[in-house]
């Protein structure tokens, strides 16, 4: 019995040892990724809501498409596609795929923040007589992303799990050590629970970043932290 | 005349609210406009700096006209300021940055400039001490007060004031009302929509009583409130008083 657990031990420790190396890059896609669907859904959010309706209905027709197909299939796409053409490395594309899935979500969320301000807001701010872009920048957003970061955090762990899906082109990152590994050895049951926890591990941490963020965040006696 | 409007029509869906209406206003002048809800005063006053679009007429404020094409709209509003009557305060800004946002982004000042200013204002209308609060801290009155000061801090050359006091309790009415005394003394020009028949027959130089988007009556409070000569105006009146 004790020299099972024993063998079971090293076992984990060796599969450990053999992932770890690959964190910093599932970290890295997530990151790299989710900072290009920050700006571009940011951006896709504010032009949705143009009063200039052919901008408004290009930035819907961006994320319907977007959102209406597999996140696997971008990553293919771009990756086989576009990526022999404009000769895309394994990471660009896995980071453009995942940055490009994710800012459709993203900006539906921005639009939302945006439509939560109370129309009183543009009015004062006008009355100052401050442009749109300027109410937008100084009095509009700066409310909405208070209003958004508990959705926003959300999609940025979810985005840390969909950065598996960039295994299929062979970027060596968590799933694809996983992988690797099996294959090697061919234990799975220990491979998996590992990779599992690594990912768990990973995002629980990422949640508690997030309820301090939304402490820096919020302003006395206004929104959810009454003072 | 530093305020001219003429033949305003203000349409929200079908139907007009602001009905072929035209008034003048001097420099200095405080006007009040009374009348029943649904009248078309709030109307009348957000299409004044523009932010109610209009459909016909022209509004010429010192010198800057505005027809229903918008030119000139962003220069028309610098010459307004307005207060309304859910304060509408920004909730993420501290006071004193409620008062400095726009004059640093639209007036271009520095941040010392626009800080003394701010700090200037904040303590004529008596909120010195609540500089670094934020909205959600202050009492109804006080939020008035500051938004107040954030319209002066732009140095507009009128003033529109939207039901002020409104949604106000009681007892914070007093201390915004003698805001607003002190700035009528001050020389502003005022277009105040109200329903404060004790700040009109103090203040005002002019009552207007609008009903239906149209002018029934309007003159010194000594006559519109005191001894009105419609029929509409005395059943309004009756009811406010």
């Amino acid at each position: 019995m004790l020299s099972w657990v024993a063998k079971q031990i090293v076992l984990y420790w060796d599969i450990f040892k053999y992932l770890i190396p690959a964190v910093p890059w599932t970290a890295l896609i997530t990151i790299c990724a989710f900072a290009l669907a920050l700006i571009l859904g940011l951006i896709v959010g504010v032009l949705r809501i143009s009063k200039i309706k052919i901008v408004a209905t290009i930035a819907g027709a961006y994320i319907n498409v977007i959102r209406g197909v597999p996140l696997l299939v971008q990553i293919f796409f771009i990756y086989f596609g576009l990526g022999s053409i404009l000769h895309l490395d394994r990471f660009s594309a896995g980071v453009i795929a995942v940055g490009i899935c994710y800012s459709a979500y993203l900006a539906e969320i921005f639009r939302s923040g945006i439509e939560a301000i109370a129309h009183g807001q543009y009015e004062a701010a006008m009355s100052l007589g401050m442009t749109r872009f300027q109410t937008l920048r100084y009095v509009i957003i700066p409310q909405s992303l208070r209003i958004v970061i508990p959705p926003v955090a959300n999609e940025f762990i979810a985005s840390l799990k969909d950065s598996s899906l960039v295994s299929i082109i062979g970027l060596r990152e968590l799933t694809r050590a996983g992988r690797e590994y099996y294959s090697q050895y061919f234990v799975d049951f220990q491979t998996w629970l590992l990779v599992g926890l690594i990912y768990l591990t990973m995002t629980i941490s990422l949640s508690r970043l997030v309820k301090y963020l939304e402490k820096v965040y919020s302003v006395a006696g206004y929104g959810s932290q009454k003072a | 005349m530093i305020i001219q409007v003429k033949n305003l029509v203000c349409r929200l869906g079908d139907a007009a609210v602001v009905d072929d209406f035209s008034m003048a206003v001097d420099r200095g002048e405080v006007v009040v406009i009374i009348g029943p809800s649904g009248a078309g005063k709030s109307t009348f006053l957000r299409c004044l700096n523009a932010i109610e679009e209009f459909q016909a007429g022209e509004i010429v404020i010192d010198g800057i006209r505005v027809g229903k094409n918008q030119k000139n709209i962003h220069a028309l509003r610098l010459e307004i300021g307005m207060v309304f009557q859910q304060f509408n305060l920004f909730p993420h800004l501290s006071v004193i940055n409620n008062v400095m946002l726009a004059q640093r982004v639209v007036r271009k000042r520095s941040r010392a400039e626009a800080e003394a200013k701010g700090r200037q204002l904040l303590e004529s209308v008596g909120l010195g001490d609540k500089i670094d609060a934020y909205p959600e801290q202050l009492s109804g009155g006080q939020k008035q007060r500051v938004a107040i000061a954030r319209a002066l801090a732009m140095d507009p050359r009128i003033m529109l004031f939207d039901e002020v006091t409104s949604a106000l309790d009681p007892e914070m009415i007093g201390e915004v009302l003698e805001v607003m005394k002190n700035l009528a003394a001050a020389g502003m020009t005022m277009i105040v929509v109200s329903h404060e028949i004790g700040f009109a027959r103090e203040v005002a130089n002019r009552v207007i009583f609008l009903d239906k988007g149209k002018i029934v009556e309007e003159g010194p409070p000594s006559s519109v409130i005191d001894d009105p000569r419609e029929q509409r105006t005395r059943d309004f009146l009756s009811k406010v008083l």
